[in-house]
C-alpha cells in the first residue's frame, strides 16, 4: 500500500457556530481522479478551503505529500504541491493572460521546465496563446475557467484542485473544459481533485466519486458501480418518490 | 415598573440614566474639582453618544464630528455672549447675532440646530460616496471647519481663543442634556430608522430590495447625530466659557473615538460604557502624569504619556477585542433565567413525503 | 509669459509632492485595503531624525548633520523600517479586520507617534537648515524656480517611471499587482503575502520620508504637526483617482497641486487663507459627480 498523497483525517470546520464538516475522512492517492458531489451547503468547497489553507480547521489532520498542512498558510500549501482553482474562477482581470499564468511559477527553479510547461499548455488551451497578451478581464466565462485551471499548472502541483469547473459554463464549453482536463490528466499523470454538482459529469470522467451531505461524506466509490437509487438516498436523504427519476 | 420598562424597551436608557445620575449625585458631595470633572465626563458623554448615533448604526467612522461640536459650540458664543464684547471682538457678526444674549437652553438648542442644518447640506453629498471614501471625506469634513474657524477672523475670532462666554453649565445641566441624548439615540435605535440603517450596514443589497434607500437613512443618522453632538459642543463652551478651533480637531475627534471604540461601537451602553471607563483611565494616566505618592515613592510618569497610553491602549482593543467591552450589547437588568436558554419554537423542519 | 511657467513649476512641484504623498497610501490600500491614516506621521517622525530630541527652542542638529548621502539614506530608511514596524506590531494582527477597524488602528497609531514626539521633542518648532543651496532659484527661460522645485519635480518623475517600470517588469511587482487584485488568490498561488505586504509598507515610509526631506528643505522648519495637512490632501487624492488605482492616486495629487495652485495665484487677497477650504470643498464636488474617482479600478466596484 502506498503512501498515499493527500490524507484528512477527522476534520472539523465550523464557521462561527455552524458546523461544515463534521468529522471527516478522505484519502486520495497520487495518480487518483476523485469527484466530490453533493447538495449545496454539503461542505464541498468549505473541504478545499480546508485543505488550500484559507479555512484553519477546528480539529483534524491534513497531511500532504507528507507534510503536515493542517492550518498552515496558503502560500506553505500551494508549496507543498497542492493547487487550488476556486470556485468562481477569479482571474486577476486587469493582468494580461500570460502574466496571470507567470504568477504561479515563483515556486519554481527550473526556467527551462517553467518555459516548456508554458509552451504545452498553451497548446493544450490554444486561445490563451491567441489571446496571450490580451487582458484577462476580458476572456468569457469559458476562456477564463481555461486560464485558472492552466495558471494552477503553471505551479507544476502534484495535486490540482478544481472547485466547480462548469459552474455558470454553457454545457458545451463544459465539454471543452472537461476535454482539456482528462487530456491533461493522461499526458501529464495528474492527482485531479474535482468539486462538481453534477453528478453525471462525475460518472464521465471516472475515477472515484465521494458524495457529501450535510459535512459528511455519505456515499463513495466508483459511480459506475452505484445505482440511481442509491445516489438519490445519499443526495437527498431520503428515498426519493419512485417513477420519474432517472440517472 | 419593571415589566413596564421591559414592554416599552425602557430598560436600557433608564439605566443608563441611573448610572449617571449617580455619579452626578456622588459628585455634589466631593470637591469642586470633582464635580468638574464629572461636568466634563457628562458632556462627552452627549459628544460621544451623538457620534454613536452614526457610527454605531452605519458601521461607517466619520472623523468628522468634531466640526459639529465646534460648530455647536461657536454657535452658542455668537448668541450668548454679552453684545457689548461681540461688538469689539467679533466685528463681522451679523446684526442680529451681535445684539443675542439668549438664555443658555435656547441657545444651546439653536446651536445644536446649526450643526445639524450643516450635516443635512454635507452629509447629502458625503453620503454618496462608498464607506472607505465617505470615511476620508469626513476628514476633509473637519479640516474645512478647522480651516474656515481658523481663518475667519471676524466672526470666529481667528486662531485665538474666544474667551467671556457664559458659564451656566453645571453637574445637572451636563446630566440633563447627557439624559437627553442617551433617549435621542435610544428612541433613533429602536425607530424603524434605526432599524432600517442597521439593515444597510449588515447587508446593502438585500435592504435596497426590502425598499430602504440607504443614502436617506444614512442622512437622517447623521443629521441627528450631528444635532446631539452640536448640543454637546454648545455645552463644552458653556461650560469652560472658552472656544478654540484646535479645541475641536484631531485630538479631541481620536479621544472620543477611542471612547467609543473601547466600550463598544455597536451599542448605545457600549457609547456610555466607554466614556465612563476612558475617562476614569485618562484620570488616573494625568494623576500619574502629575506625580503621585504611592506607599512612600513617588511615582511621576513622563509628560505626554496619558496620550500614548491612551493610544496603545485603542490599537490593543482594537487588535484582541474590536468589539469593545460591551460588545454590542446593552445594559440590561440581571435576569434569573439564563438569557440564552433556547425558547420553544415551531419546528421549520419539513417532514419529508 | 514668465508668470506662467513660474505657476507651472509651482503647481509642478506642489503637485508632485502631494503625488508621492498619494502614492505611499495607494501603494498600502492597494494590496491590504488599508487606509494608513499613520502615514503622515511616519513622515514626521522620520525627518525629527535630523535634530537631537530635545524640548529647547533650539535643537541640535544630529543626523542633519551628516553628509548628505548619508542624511538622505538614513531618513529614508527610518521612514521605511518604521513604516514596517506598524505592519509588524499593528497591522499584521488585523488582516481580517474590517476596514473600519483598521482605518481607527491606523488612527490610532498615527496620534501615538506623534504624541512620543511631542513627549521627545515639544510642540515648538525646530529650525533646520538641510542645505540651503537648493533654495537659490535657478534661471529658466526668464522664470526664478529654486533649485529644489526643479529637484522635486525631477526626482519624482524618475520614481514614478521607476516604480510603473518595476510593477511591470519585475517578479516582486507582479505579485504586487496580483495581491493587490485578489490577496487570497495570489496566495494560493504561492505568492508570500506577507513578503509583498512588508515590500509595499517599506517603500511607501521611504516615500513619505521623501516627501518630508523635501518639505523640511522648502520651510527650514521641523514641526510635529507637519503630516496632517499634507497627508489629508494624499488620502483625498487617492479617492479622487480612485481607491485602488496607482495612477489615479498620483494624477489625482498633481490635480490638486494645480489647483491649490491655481487658487492661490487668483484668489482675491482676503480669500487666500482659506484656500485649502475651497479645495476640500472642490473635491467634494468633484466627487459628486464622480463618486468613485476618476479611475474606477475592480477593488472599488463592488459586485452585487
Amino acid at each position: 500500500m502506498t503512501t498515499p498523497l493527500l490524507s484528512i483525517q477527522d476534520l472539523h470546520v465550523r464557521y462561527g457556530g455552524i458546523a461544515a464538516l463534521r468529522g471527516l475522512d478522505l484519502t486520495i492517492h497520487a495518480g487518483e481522479t476523485v469527484m466530490v458531489t453533493g447538495p449545496n451547503g454539503a461542505g464541498k468547497s468549505t473541504l478545499m478551503k480546508a485543505i488550500a489553507g484559507l479555512v484553519k480547521p477546528r480539529q483534524g489532520r491534513i497531511v500532504f505529500d507528507g507534510q503536515l498542512t493542517t492550518g498552515r498558510a496558503p502560500e506553505t500549501v500551494a508549496a507543498s504541491g497542492f493547487s487550488l482553482v476556486p470556485e468562481g474562477r477569479q482571474v486577476f482581470g486587469s493582468m494580461t493572460v500570460l502574466e496571470n499564468l507567470r504568477i504561479g511559477t515563483g515556486l519554481r527553479r527550473n526556467a527551462l521546465a517553467v518555459a516548456a510547461d508554458l509552451e504545452y499548455l498553451l497548446d493544450v488551451f490554444p486561445l490563451l496563446r491567441e489571446r496571450a497578451h490580451g487582458q484577462a478581464g476580458l476572456l468569457s466565462g469559458g476562456q477564463q475557467q481555461m486560464l485558472v485551471i492552466a495558471r494552477a499548472l503553471m505551479a507544476a502541483p502534484r495535486l490540482l484542485a478544481i472547485d466547480e469547473p462548469s459552474l455558470g459554463l454553457a454545457p458545451r464549453v463544459t465539454d471543452q473544459v472537461y476535454e482539456a482536463l482528462l487530456r491533461l490528466r493522461a499526458e501529464r499523470d495528474l492527482t485531479l481533485l474535482i468539486v462538481e454538482q453534477s453528478a453525471s459529469r462525475a460518472l464521465l470522467t471516472g475515477g472515484r466519486m465521494v458524495m457529501l451531505r450535510e459535512g459528511g461524506i455519505v456515499l463513495e466509490g466508483d459511480p459506475r458501480q452505484i445505482t440511481a437509487q442509491q445516489m438519490q438516498q445519499a443526495y437527498f436523504g431520503y428515498d426519493a418518490a419512485p417513477a420519474a427519476m432517472h440517472a | 415598573m419593571k415589566n413596564f420598562l421591559l414592554r416599552h424597551r425602557l430598560e436600557t436608557p433608564v439605566l443608563l440614566c441611573l448610572a449617571l445620575a449617580l455619579l452626578a449625585v456622588l459628585s455634589l458631595a466631593g470637591s469642586n474639582s470633582l464635580q468638574r470633572t464629572t461636568t466634563e465626563v457628562l458632556i462627552r458623554v452627549v459628544m460621544v453618544v451623538g457620534m454613536f448615533i452614526f457610527i454605531g448604526h452605519s458601521g461607517l467612522i466619520s472623523f468628522g464630528h468634531m466640526a459639529f461640536v465646534g460648530i455647536g459650540a461657536y454657535g452658542v458664543a455668537w448668541t450668548t455672549m454679552e453684545p457689548s464684547i461681540k461688538q469689539y471682538v467679533l466685528t463681522g457678526l451679523p446684526d442680529l447675532l451681535q445684539q443675542a444674549a439668549l438664555p443658555w437652553v435656547p441657545a444651546s438648542l439653536l446651536a445644536g440646530l446649526l450643526a445639524a442644518a450643516v450635516a443635512l447640506l454635507a452629509g447629502a453629498v458625503i453620503l454618496r460616496l462608498n464607506g472607505i471614501a465617505a470615511s476620508i471625506a469626513t476628514f476633509s469634513l473637519l479640516a474645512i471647519f478647522n480651516v474656515v474657524y481658523s481663518n475667519w477672523d471676524s466672526v470666529t475670532a481667528g486662531s485665538s481663543s474666544i474667551v467671556g462666554i457664559p458659564t451656566p453649565v453645571g453637574v445637572w445641566q451636563a446630566f440633563l442634556f447627557a439624559a437627553g441624548a442617551i433617549a435621542l439615540a435610544h428612541w433613533h435605535g429602536i425607530s424603524r430608522f434605526g432599524l432600517a440603517l442597521r439593515a444597510v450596514r449588515e447587508e446593502p443589497v438585500a435592504a435596497r430590495s426590502c425598499g430602504i434607500n440607504a443614502w436617506r437613512q444614512l442622512l437622517v443618522a447623521f443629521v441627528l447625530s450631528a444635532l446631539v453632538c452640536g448640543l454637546g459642543g454648545a455645552l463644552d463652551a458653556q461650560f469652560l466659557g472658552v472656544v478654540n478651533p484646535d479645541a475641536y480637531y484631531l485630538g479631541r475627534t481620536f479621544t472620543c473615538l477611542t471612547m467609543l471604540v473601547i466600550g463598544g461601537s455597536a451599542s448605545l451602553s457600549g457609547a456610555v460604557t466607554g466614556v465612563l471607563v476612558l475617562s476614569a483611565l485618562m484620570e488616573l494616566l494625568i494623576r500619574l502624569e502629575t506625580g503621585v505618592s504611592l506607599g512612600g515613592m513617588a511615582i511621576q510618569l513622563p509628560s505626554g504619556s496619558q496620550e500614548v497610553v491612551t493610544g496603545l491602549v485603542m490599537v490593543l482593543t482594537l487588535i484582541r477585542r474590536p468589539a469593545g467591552l460591551m460588545q454590542g450589547r446593552e445594559w440590561q437588568w440581571p435576569r434569573l433565567t439564563h438569557p440564552s436558554a433556547p425558547l420553544p419554537a415551531a419546528s421549520l423542519e419539513m417532514q419529508p413525503r | 509669459m514668465t508668470a506662467a511657467l513660474q505657476y507651472l513649476f509651482d503647481a509642478l512641484s506642489l503637485g508632485s509632492l502631494y503625488a508621492l504623498g498619494a502614492l505611499g497610501i495607494a501603494l498600502i490600500f492597494g494590496v491590504m485595503r488599508l487606509v494608513n491614516f499613520a502615514h503622515g506621521d511616519v513622515m514626521t517622525f522620520a525627518i525629527f531624525v535630523l535634530i537631537a530630541p530635545t524640548t529647547e527652542a533650539v535643537a541640535p542638529l544630529w543626523v542633519g548633520a551628516w553628509a548628505t548621502p548619508l542624511i538622505v539614506l538614513t531618513v529614508l530608511g527610518v521612514g521605511a523600517a518604521l513604516a514596517v514596524l506598524a505592519e509588524l506590531a499593528v497591522f499584521r494582527h488585523l488582516r481580517h479586520a474590517t476596514p473600519a477597524t483598521t482605518m481607527m488602528a491606523a488612527f490610532a497609531l498615527g496620534f501615538v507617534i506623534q504624541n512620543l514626539l511631542l513627549a521627545l521633542h515639544s510642540s515648538r518648532a525646530k529650525a533646520v537648515n538641510l542645505w540651503p543651496q537648493l533654495n537659490l532659484p535657478v534661471d529658466l527661460w526668464g522664470a526664478r524656480v529654486p533649485a529644489l522645485q526643479m529637484l522635486m519635480i525631477g526626482i519624482t518623475m524618475a520614481l514614478l517611471v521607476g516604480l510603473a517600470w518595476m510593477l511591470r517588469h519585475t517578479r516582486a511587482g507582479l505579485e504586487m499587482r496580483a495581491a493587490a487584485e485578489d490577496f487570497d488568490m495570489a496566495r494560493m498561488l504561492g505568492v508570500k503575502a506577507n513578503r509583498v505586504i512588508l515590500v509595499a509598507f517599506g517603500m511607501s515610509g521611504a516615500l513619505a520620508a521623501l516627501i518630508g526631506l523635501f518639505m523640511v528643505n522648502q520651510t527650514g522648519l521641523v514641526d510635529i504637526r507637519m503630516g496632517a495637512p499634507m497627508m489629508l490632501v494624499a488620502f483625498v487624492s487617492t479617492v479622487i483617482g480612485g481607491l485602488g488605482s496607482l495612477m489615479g492616486a498620483v494624477l489625482g495629487g498633481f490635480l490638486i497641486g494645480f489647483v491649490s495652485t491655481a487658487l492661490q495665484a487668483w484668489l482675491p487677497l482676503d480669500a487666500r487663507a482659506f484656500r485649502d477650504a475651497f479645495v476640500y470643498l472642490g473635491v467634494i464636488a468633484l466627487l459628486l459627480w464622480r463618486p468613485n474617482g476618476l479611475f474606477i479600478t475592480g477593488a472599488s466596484r463592488q459586485r452585487v
